[in-house]
């Protein structure tokens, strides 16, 4: 629940007219802004956004940071697409618009949409970058639609150079898929720099999501924590006990190949029997109170980490590994 | 320069607005609070650090009108400020605009005034104070980071 004012730039430049990004790159583009100016305004009721477009004859503040979500909305109907994107001349007009801002207690955050290349040089955007951070500045660049001709090294300067303790960041966002707001909802610039960020953003997830992709074992932990819980608990005990039987096999093999040493039994003999025998006791003797359940489980799962241990056997550690979370997934549902 | 502080002149550390205290390029984790406040400022450990380069400009709002005397600045040998720029009653500071207005004073500190002795002020200059802008321009030792362990203003409400 930051305190925050923002500055969104837009890039309304002619390299908005692209369609890869659907329906445009512009349409693209306020849909993302919108939803952020939601989030934003929601997180906080005291925090502010405003908005400016960096194309076009010249850089055009459209709105100076308020807290209306209405008047924010309203003005970005209407925008023209034209000209080349001015990063510099944009962030600089959005740092004077932070500055004078009423409430002197919220931060300061710069969002700039780049879909287009930049023109400056790498130098004075760092220069740039090291000005916002002087000023308390923090800057989120979305990055989208062009990346050739070190695009994307320029905005990773420009973003490093402000950079103060994780405050700021960048997202690359590939046409896909997936919309272009609907991407950005897992972003940093949604859920903020630690704690699980905005209440909205996290709902806004959600729904995008459809419950469908995006978390593990397909739960939504903001929906079902419990269950979520319980599923990373079990994926996490499963995880260790098949490491610890992996350690034990390992351990046994060493002796075994000392054994092998000093009778000269074939290997395939000493693979099976031997091992079940020797580890069974030394598990025993750690745990009197082993229930049969779980001796079976340990067995079984001896079994299999001596399948791992196997040579020729070494890909198939993962898929044993997936299917037994599998089964564990459906034992939760049940 | 350095003198011996008044008795009539108190302590404004009481009349500091702090929700309105403002400090620009300051690192994060040595902040404005540690030479500011009753308390930290008397510990040298803490200390007020610059991040990007060695300039600070702090912002210092008053809960009533006063009159400022003179200041008290403790820092480093090597990383303590050396021009140090007081504007009174200036909103909306930043680095971009120290140089358009004159400022009500302009001390160069010795090595010797680090070591927390008081500076007078011209008093004249300071008799309607609502805020104090402190602008630390560059250091003793020309370095990229400058310190500062105490500040401390004394004056009349």
């Amino acid at each position: 629940m930051v305190l925050e004012a923002t500055m969104i730039c837009i890039d309304n430049s002619e390299w908005m007219r692209n369609g890869d990004y659907a329906p445009t790159r512009f349409q693209a583009q306020s849909d993302a802004v919108n939803l952020i100016c939601g989030a934003k305004t929601q997180s906080n009721p005291e925090n502010t956004v405003g908005l400016l477009t960096m194309a076009g004859k010249r850089v055009r503040v459209l709105v100076t940071p308020t807290s209306d979500l209405g008047k924010i909305l309203a003005c970005m109907h209407g925008l023209e697409i034209g000209g080349v994107l001015n990063l510099v001349s944009g962030v600089q007009i959005a740092q004077l618009a932070l500055k004078h801002r009423q409430n002197k207690n919220q931060q300061q955050r710069i969002i700039v949409f780049v879909g287009s290349p930049t023109k400056h040089e790498k130098k004075l955007l760092e220069i740039i970058g090291k000005k916002l951070k002087k000023n308390s500045v923090a800057l989120d660049v979305v990055e989208f639609g062009e990346f050739d001709d070190g695009n994307s090294e320029k905005l990773g300067a420009l973003v490093a150079a402000v950079n103060n303790n994780g405050n700021s960041h960048i997202v690359n966002i590939p046409p896909g898929p997936s919309a272009l707001s609907d991407a950005l909802l897992t972003t940093p610039i949604f859920t903020g720099d630690g704690d699980g960020g905005s209440g909205f953003a996290a709902a806004a997830a959600a729904v995008a999501a459809g419950g469908t992709t995006g978390f593990d074992f397909g739960v939504d932990p903001n929906i079902d924590p419990e269950l979520a819980l319980a599923l990373r608990v079990s994926m996490e005990e499963e995880r260790a006990r098949q490491e610890a039987a992996a350690k034990k096999a390992a351990d046994d093999a060493a002796k075994q190949e000392k054994e092998m040493g000093q009778t000269s039994v074939t290997q395939d003999v000493t693979m099976s029997e031997p091992v079940v025998t020797s580890v069974m006791p030394a598990a025993d003797d750690k745990k009197h109170d082993l229930t049969d359940d779980e001796t079976a489980l340990l067995r079984q799962a001896l079994a299999m980490s001596m399948d791992d241990a196997r040579p020729d056997s070494e890909a198939g550690a993962d898929t044993d590994m997936s299917d037994v979370v599998a089964e564990d997934q459906d034992l939760s549902f049940g | 320069m350095a003198s011996v502080i008044p008795r009539s002149q108190v302590d404004l550390v009481d009349f500091v607005d702090w929700r309105g205290v403002e400090c620009l390029n300051q690192k994060s984790g040595h902040a404005i609070e540690n030479a500011l406040k009753q308390g930290y400022r008397e510990d040298d450990g803490l200390h007020l650090e610059s991040d990007a380069d060695e300039q600070i400009l702090i912002y210092i709002p008053f809960t009533q009108v006063v009159k400022l005397h003179s200041i008290v600045i403790k820092g480093p040998d090597e990383e303590g400020p050396r021009t140090v720029k007081l504007f009174t009653n200036k909103e909306n500071m930043g680095f971009s605009n120290v140089n358009d207005y004159p400022p009500n004073d302009s001390i160069v500190m010795s090595q010797d005034d680090l070591k927390a002795k008081a500076i007078n002020l011209k008093y004249v200059k300071f008799q309607n104070v609502r805020s104090l802008t402190i602008f630390i321009e560059d250091n003793q030792g020309g370095n990229d980071i400058s310190k500062v362990q105490k500040i401390a203003l004394y004056g009349t409400t």
